[in-house]
């Protein structure tokens, strides 16, 4: 009994394992199966159902990859003699038949089998699978949930987008037309290829060539298509089922395929018309002022964007010399450096125009446009840009301050001189020595700081005098003689606003034109110093020009103007003979236009009574055939927007058996949307009908009052 | 000879012979006896055979109430009157409810004398249907409407051009936003969206594009289920172009742009502008040429309205102005003039509009709020003179400070309308057609003598449905001759008291617009709705009816309460079966024991 109670314990063990192992397959097929599904769901949108086999599947290659049922009880023996201490390495002697055991393996065994029975069934070690295989699963089961609430989005969009396929009409074709093919050859411009489609609704470009090819199941006489109600073509047969035509679209609208009498539906008809190009200039800005001193180059940075391709681009450029009645034109044509051979849809343009290169001078102006043409040969141009040079002729140039009218004080006029010393010393760099250069540039820089200083004066700053009061021996604070004497003392120290020499007299924006023009002089002041005269050339050129345009300013006033008429005779007002005037007399007549909407108001009169009685007559027929009219001319306008109402008036006109009320609505829409907005004109009220009850009553009122 | 008669006659006869037979008998003992009780047998029989009644009092309000159930009634509530009677005039309650008997007519709850008290469940009944209850007291405690539209208004009939605005309330019981959707051509036109839970009030509004009859629709949707969809049938007519008489103090800017929008809107136009003095610069458009250098009330009356400067309508001379008092007065033409400077003066054109000025030395653009306009205009100078408020007059625009622009007031059958606005042709050069013609069109038509006509044709019912009888008012100064409705004469009868109003009862057959006409008289159509339409509204309108009907009654039933009525109550024959029994066993008992 004993080696009995030992083997069963040992295989009770090994069960408890297969048990867990089997338990841990489980959960691994799950997870896996999960994850797999996941993906192929996501991917291919397949049921949710295929997770069964998918998971039986997996199932049966875990188990037999693991094949946990062949594990040997000596293999668990083994496992509990390494685990449990106890058992003295003695375990597997249970295993033995008790006919092969020695006396000391008895004696071994006996001891262990009372061990064996303490030790638990299931070893913490069984379990290590089970986890990983919980772990997996939760990871698997976190991954589905996520890309789950991911595909929802995705099957949302695909429904809306699903919903909105649904709501273009499907096409009906003619029972007789067992195959449609239609070539659509674009137009060369486009540079699009030769395409097929096996539909009557056409999305062209605007010129492209169609050709439609017919195939009939029965022999058919003839098969014409008629556009927009009016224009037939007729369709040529090779044989009697063959039927062929093209045409080049060129309108939008609307066709009908009439095979031996019988008309289709109406296709619609949209054509793609091609945009001119967009050309944009990037740089120069719209008004470019070129001062002296400055590079005398522009450079023209241009997008052109068209929606087929670019053929060409070209720069107009006129250069206007002179002033006045003396100005000479002369226009140039510029390419751009690149080559338009690919004809792209899009192209970035540079140009980099040399100004002296055009014979351009200081004072010359130069105009410019970009024009682009696309394949469709259509042209699209820039607003005119300006690009001027400054004329420091024209600034230099004592003409305004020889005039009378000039009141300005001496000093302003030096700026102009130390331009003059500055070109000079320029010209001489050559000749003198690097230190003179060097002490003339500096003394420019003192007579450029002496006449800011001058200028300071105006805006009320602070004399350099100013800075170190100690230095002047003149003061009268320091005199001696002055202690304690507060009117001097205030004298000094007090800002005399009142003063009429001191008074800021000039208005806002004047100071700001000072004070910009102070801070070109210190840059060019800087400059020379810096013994850079090339430098400081362009800031007094600024400077100079600032000053110009202060005294223009200054010259500005409106001369007063006096006028007494003489005094009105009152007695000789309106006596003149007016006997022999005559009145004058206006007459005419303007009667308003008719209607034009007066068949679709009447139909919408008949729309509403089929809407409740679903049976159409011969006078309503009458009334709705010329709204149909009406509507088709739209349609040929806009067939996107009125061939569905278009259709549906046709259907409604036709069918016998009743109307289809969504059809009503659908044309009760389009002619909404054709009438034009009722304008409002003044109305009068209605008497009441009272045989005179209440004009009675008014007139007795005032008796009684 | 009836049956009572026959009977008495026999018993008598019967009982001459009883006594006379108990007389002859030998045995003469105990005969007072014997013959009493003979006649007594006698007495029974003939009691047996006679139909005896007699009278009592009974308290009313001890006998039976039954139950009418109408629409909208709670089947819970129905429970706690399991063992009473139930009628119902509707069909589809009696197929809901197969214990509630359907009645063909009120009547023949009237007409039974044992039914004394009627309750009423559900939403009650309508004004014929109670007057047919001819006083029975009844017992009404309606639940409130819970859900849809419980007030809706709006105009039936509407000038070209005139904006369709629809008013009413909409109830929401649900926790759910409803959204309030006007379709005309069943395309949107205006919506709003009504709270969750509670009373909702509701403006949706829209300028008609159309003319002619027109079926609006009121749709209540909740997410994309529509609960509710209502007919508004709105009948569009064309403007009647009227005649405008303009007399200006020199030529101006503001008329020439008037008489511009005027004249290419069709309407006849003839200015009179001064320009020196007696001289005048005369223009006829769309009218025929006539002298119009002098006002005389013949030439007054080919106009519908005057628009003129104060100055030259204060200097006319003394005939003209008495014939333009006259016109006014008398023949309702209507005059807008157009003020100037002066704030005070005597005349009769401007004695009720009293003017000022603003405190200002610039007058600065302002936005003006027209009469019947929720939105503003565009900003605009309106210029410093404005009309102080006060007076019989009623303000037409104002600015946002509500000084007045523009007033109107009655004078005598005419209308004045005052105005010191004389630049808004600066709207129409900033292209704002818009506003200008907002301003002008309510200027004229408040002005504009009023048209005459001959018939008016007015629903009485609010909602005619093809269910009920609808009743038809006619406005017309003679007896009308042959009135037809949908080519079906109908009668029609006098007003006891206003002879020229004429009324027609109508039951209608069809729903949807149908039309009403008198001999020589011109088409008007009324539209009838499906007995689905305005469930709501009817709901509380029959609420109402059944209320009132409960006010005007309450006297009635309370008095019925305390006075006993007089019934008769027929006697049972059992008492006089026992008495003739008695009476023939105490005869044979004697005779064979005693």
């Amino acid at each position: 009994m004993a080696e009995q109670t030992g083997i069963h314990k040992i295989s009770a063990i090994r069960k408890t394992y297969i048990v867990y192992q089997l338990i841990a397959d489980v959960l691994f097929a799950a997870a896996f199966s999960i994850v797999i599904i996941t993906i192929v769901n996501y991917s291919l949108h397949i049921a949710l159902l295929w997770a069964v086999p998918v998971f039986m599947a997996s199932l049966l290659v875990f188990v037999f990859i693991y094949k946990t049922w062949a594990i040997s009880n000596t293999s668990i023996a083994n496992f509990l003699n390494r685990q449990y201490p106890q058992l003295e390495e003695s375990s597997t002697l249970t295993l033995k038949p008790a006919a092969e055991l020695n006396l000391l393996e008895t004696l071994q065994l006996q001891k262990v089998e009372a061990e064996l029975q303490e030790i638990p069934l299931p070893h913490k070690a069984f379990f290590k699978r089970i986890k990983l295989a919980l772990l997996l699963l939760a990871i698997a089961l976190a991954v589905s949930w996520l890309a789950g609430s991911v595909s929802k989005q995705v099957h949302y969009t695909d429904g809306k987008r699903l919903s909105a396929e649904k709501t273009a009409v499907p096409e009906k074709i003619l029972p007789q037309i067992s195959a449609v093919n239609v070539h659509v050859a674009p137009p060369l411009y486009t540079g699009k290829a030769t395409r097929q489609q096996d539909k009557f609704i056409l999305n062209v470009e605007d010129g492209a060539t169609v050709t439609w090819h017919i195939t009939t199941n029965i022999a058919v006489k003839q098969i014409f298509l008629l556009f927009n109600d009016k224009e037939v073509i007729k369709l040529k047969n090779t044989d009697n089922t063959q039927w062929q035509v093209n045409k080049v679209i060129s309108k939008p609208g609307f066709y009908q395929v009439n095979v031996d009498g019988k008309l289709s539906d109406l296709y619609q008809v949209q054509v793609i018309t091609d945009q001119p190009p967009v050309v944009r200039i990037k740089t120069p800005k719209q008004y470019t002022y070129i001062d002296a001193g400055e590079a005398q180059k522009i450079n023209i940075n241009t997008a052109i964007n068209d929606d087929y391709g670019v053929s060409s681009a070209l720069i107009f450029a006129t250069v206007a010399k002179g002033s006045g009645e003396a100005v000479k034109f002369k226009e140039y044509k510029l390419n751009f450096s690149s080559s338009f051979v690919g004809h792209h849809p899009q192209y970035d343009l540079q140009k980099l125009i040399n100004l002296p290169d055009l014979k351009m001078e200081p004072g010359d102006e130069l105009y410019f446009y970009v024009q682009a043409t696309d394949t469709h040969q259509q042209q699209s141009r820039t607003d005119v840009y300006t690009v001027t040079i400054q004329d420091t002729a024209q600034l230099l140039s004592m003409d305004g301050m020889l005039t009378g009218v000039n009141q300005k004080p001496e000093f302003f006029r030096s700026e102009r001189q130390i331009i003059v010393d500055t070109e000079h010393l320029l010209k001489d760099k050559d000749s003198i020595s690097v230190e003179q250069f060097n002490n003339r540039s500096n003394d420019l820089g003192i007579d450029q700081k002496l006449l800011r200083l001058r200028y300071g004066k105006f805006l009320g700053e602070e004399s350099e005098s100013d800075i170190n009061p100690a230095d002047d021996k003149n003061d009268p604070v320091g005199d001696i003689k002055n202690y304690g004497n507060a009117a001097v003392v205030l004298d000094k120290y007090t800002d005399k606003h009142d003063n009429a020499e001191d008074a800021q007299f000039f208005d806002p924006e004047l100071k700001k034109q000072l004070k910009a023009t102070l801070t070109e002089m210190w840059k060019a002041e800087l400059q020379l110093r810096l013994y850079k005269p090339q430098n400081a050339l362009p800031f007094e050129y600024k400077a100079l020009r600032l000053l110009k345009d202060l005294q223009q300013k200054s010259r500005v006033y409106v001369a007063k103007t006096a006028y007494n008429p003489p005094a009105l005779k009152m007695e000789k007002r309106l006596s003149g003979d007016l006997s022999k005037i005559d009145q004058p007399l206006f007459k005419q007549d303007i009667k308003p236009g008719t209607d034009q909407f007066e068949n679709l108001k009447k139909a919408v009169i008949v729309l509403e009574q089929l809407k409740t009685r679903g049976q159409i007559n011969d006078a309503d027929k009458h009334v709705l055939a010329l709204a149909s009219q009406q509507l088709s001319l739209k349609a040929s306008a806009q067939p996107g927007a009125y061939l569905p109402a278009l259709s549906a008036m046709r259907r409604i006109l036709s069918n016998q058996k009743g109307v289809n009320v969504t059809d009503v609505a659908l044309v009760e829409k389009a002619i909404q949307k054709t009438l034009i907005n009722a304008i409002k004109t003044p109305a009068a009220g209605v008497a009441p009908t009272d045989l005179g009850l209440s004009r009675d009553y008014y007139k007795n009122l005032k008796t009684v009052n | 000879m009836n049956w009572n008669s026959i009977v008495m006659i026999v018993c008598i006869l019967l009982a001459a012979f009883a006594v006379w037979k108990e007389y002859a008998r030998v045995n003469k003992s105990r005969l007072v006896l014997r013959m009493i009780a003979a006649l007594l047998a006698v007495l029974a029989l003939a009691c047996v055979a006679l139909p005896l009644t007699y009278q009592r009092d009974i308290v009313k309000q001890d006998k039976n109430e039954v139950i009418l159930l109408t629409q909208g009634y709670n089947t819970d509530s129905l429970k706690q009157y399991a063992t009473v009677k139930t009628f119902t005039l509707d069909e589809k309650i009696k197929k809901e409810n197969a214990k509630a008997v359907l009645l063909s007519s009120l009547d023949q709850i009237v007409a039974d004398s044992t039914v004394t008290r009627l309750r009423i469940l559900g939403d009650g009944l309508d004004k014929e249907e109670l007057q047919q209850l001819n006083g029975l007291p009844i017992v009404f405690y309606p639940a409130s409407v819970k859900q849809g539209i419980t007030a809706a208004a709006w105009a039936q009939k509407l000038k070209a051009g005139e904006p369709l605005t629809i008013q009413g309330n909409f109830k929401n019981a649900s926790a759910k936003k409803v959204k309030l959707v006007l379709k005309g051509l069943s395309t949107g036109l205006d919506s709003v969206m009504s709270n969750a839970d509670g009373d909702n009030p509701f403006q949706l509004t829209t300028i008609p594009k159309n003319t002619g009859k027109n079926v609006f629709n009121l749709l209540a949707i909740v997410g994309t289920d529509t609960i509710e969809k209502e007919d508004l049938p709105v009948q569009i007519e064309p403007v009647k172009l009227l005649k405008v008489l303009m007399l200006t103090a020199s030529p101006d800017f503001e008329s020439r742009f008037l008489k511009n929008w005027l004249s290419q809107s069709g309407y006849a136009v003839a200015v009179r502008s001064a320009i020196s003095k007696d001289k005048f610069n005369k223009e006829f458009i769309n009218l025929d040429q006539f002298p119009i250098d002098h006002l005389s009330q013949a030439t007054l009356a080919k106009f519908d309205v005057l628009i003129g400067d104060l100055a030259v309508l204060k200097t006319l001379n003394g005939g003209e102005a008495s014939a333009l008092q006259q016109e006014v007065t008398q023949k309702g033409l209507g005059i807008i003039i157009k003020g100037d400077t002066t704030t005070h003066s005597t005349s009769w054109l401007q004695r009720d509009f009293p003017t000022d000025r603003l405190a200002l030395k610039e007058p600065l653009p302002v936005p003006l709020l027209l009469q019947g306009e929720l939105a503003k205009t565009d900003k605009f100078n309106a210029g410093l003179v404005y009309i102080k408020s006060g007076g019989n007059t009623q303000s037409l625009v104002t600015d946002e400070r509500a000084h007045v622009f523009a007033a109107t007031a009655l004078a005598g059958s005419g209308k004045l309308v005052f105005t010191p606005l004389n630049n808004t042709f600066s709207w129409m050069l900033n292209g704002d057609k818009n506003d200008y013609t907002n301003l002008w069109s309510l200027l004229i038509g408040k002005a504009a003598r009023r048209l005459p006509v001959t018939e008016n044709w007015n629903t009485l019912s609010a909602i005619p449905t093809m269910s009920k009888p609808l009743q038809l008012l006619l406005q017309n100064a003679v007896a009308p001759l042959n009135v037809k409705i949908n080519d079906v004469s109908i009668a029609s009868a006098q007003h006891s008291l206003l002879p020229f109003e004429w009324e027609v009862n109508y039951w209608p057959g069809a729903a949807g617009w149908q039309s009403v006409q008198q001999a020589g008289g011109l088409v008007n159509w009324f539209y009838v709705y499906k007995d689905n339409e305005w469930s709501g509204i009817r709901a509380a309108n029959r609420q109402l009816d059944t209320r009132n009907y409960i006010e005007t009654n309450h006297l009635n039933s309370l008095v019925t309460k305390q006075i006993h009525e007089k019934a008769t109550i027929a006697v049972s024959k059992i008492y006089f079966y026992v008495l003739l029994l008695i009476a023939c066993v105490f005869l044979w008992v004697e005779a064979k024991f005693l």
